[in-house]
């Protein structure tokens, strides 16, 4: 098997968390003897060669970041330029978002689900998970520390069924919290985690609160 | 405030605004904003807007005006062309670039996650596409899309259903 993983992210590949996901995936796969190669659609100088190695293979994964609830303004744009295909070629993505709950990402799912039919290739699969915001803020280690997981999705594509496995299903996790832990975890979010954003800021050089209201709103 | 935001290739928000000005409703005020040749940039996902200058996009081009007048409109109408059944890219693009009204602060609404708004009030967001649209998966999406926002679809209308859409403005 020969995949080609395309970064659906428009964030540069350095900082892109979805690159850092691919890398452990990628891992995973080459664990197998699959081969791969990568491209990234934040480089639009790279699309016209995105879209000769998509027209070229027919084992095709987008990997994207979850953009308001379906795929990021730039990733449309890429796939408005595809020709359509055939049956012969198989589409599988990894939507992958900044909240934690499952349930967070089944409309980009849904999208996606249906895409391939529009494109008139076949669908793969979907591997869905969330809780990834916070990767491109850790060190290098912490990262591959956090995308780990991902290596063993990669052994699990590499055996031919795409995400449509057991395995793959359960990957995302939770669909939601019990109510005891939302508690919790909104307490948190009203104290430690601010003061940690805020810790982040500061690292970015910002000196306002992250709350400011810059814009005389009249209301 | 009705805000309208055409990024139709056949400008049918200029019909849209014939029926808003026949039907009398528009005593409110109403805008139309048609991007055709405006600069309005994909959202690059810098986080800036959040972590650096919180509520100030990076990106310098035609967007920010747009953005504040959402920011401040009771109902904001995106009147798109269709590709795979969703909005345009040009219309996700606009979408994708709020940020800038939205804080990176989190707390738990209806269980589940969402961000932290950063002014107190929120637009209704509606959609009138022209084209195959997916009616389904885009009231779908608009629904969500508001959630996030902390406001409520105004539900999603082709553009034959133009006059249904109108009897829903303000
Ligand atoms: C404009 C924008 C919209 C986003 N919308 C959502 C969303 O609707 N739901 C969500 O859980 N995460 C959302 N996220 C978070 C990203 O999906 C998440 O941070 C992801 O890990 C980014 O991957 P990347 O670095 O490869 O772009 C959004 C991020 C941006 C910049």
């Amino acid at each position: 098997m020969h995949v080609v993983i395309i970064n659906g992210s428009p964030r540069v590949q350095k900082y892109s968390n979805t690159e850092k996901i691919i890398a452990a995936f990628a891992k995973g796969l080459s664990e197998k003897d699959v081969t791969f190669e990568t491209y990234a659609v934040s480089n639009r100088s790279t699309w016209d060669r995105i879209r000769d190695a998509y027209l070229k293979n027919d084992e095709i994964l987008i990997a994207l970041p979850l953009y308001v609830e379906c795929v990021p303004g730039l990733l449309l744009e890429f796939l408005e330029t595809l020709p359509r295909k055939d049956e012969q070629t198989r589409l599988s993505f990894i939507l992958q978002s900044g909240f934690a709950e499952g349930c967070q990402l089944r409309c980009g799912e849904a999208f996606l689900e249906k895409l391939p039919e529009y494109l008139g290739v076949r669908y793969g699969g979907c591997l869905v998970k969330g809780d990834n915001f916070g990767i491109r803020l850790l060190e290098e280690e912490k990262q591959a520390q956090a995308t780990k997981p991902y290596q063993a999705m990669g052994r699990l594509f590499a055996e031919g069924d795409g995400f449509f496995r057991e395995e793959a299903e359960k990957f995302t996790g939770p669909e939601s919290f019990s109510l005891p832990m939302r508690l919790l975890m909104g307490l948190i979010f009203k104290t430690l985690a601010r003061k940690m954003f805020q810790k982040a800021a500061a690292s970015w050089g910002c000196r306002v609160p992250l709350d400011e209201k810059v814009w005389e709103t009249g209301r | 405030m009705v805000l309208l935001i055409d990024t139709t290739t056949e400008h049918i928000g200029t019909t849209i605004e014939d029926e808003l000005l026949r039907s009398g409703k528009h005593a409110a005020g109403f805008e139309r904003i048609d991007t055709t040749g405006m600069r309005i940039s994909h959202c690059v996902g810098c986080n800036d807007c959040w972590l650096k200058t919180p509520g100030v996009c990076a990106i310098r081009d035609d967007y920010e005006p747009v953005l504040r007048k959402m920011s401040a409109a009771d109902q904001v109408w995106l009147i798109s062309d269709t590709h795979f059944g969703f909005v345009s890219w040009q219309t996700k693009n606009i979408v994708d670039r709020v940020m800038p009204i939205v804080t990176m602060y989190l707390k738990f609404k209806d269980g589940q996650m969402r961000h932290v708004m950063r002014y107190d009030h929120q637009p209704d967001i509606g959609i009138i596409y022209t084209g195959d649209g997916d009616q389904a998966y885009l009231e779908r999406w608009c629904q969500r899309t508001a959630l996030n926002l902390g406001s409520r679809s105004l539900g999603v209308f082709s553009e034959r259903r133009g006059k249904e859409a109108v009897s829903c403005m303000l």
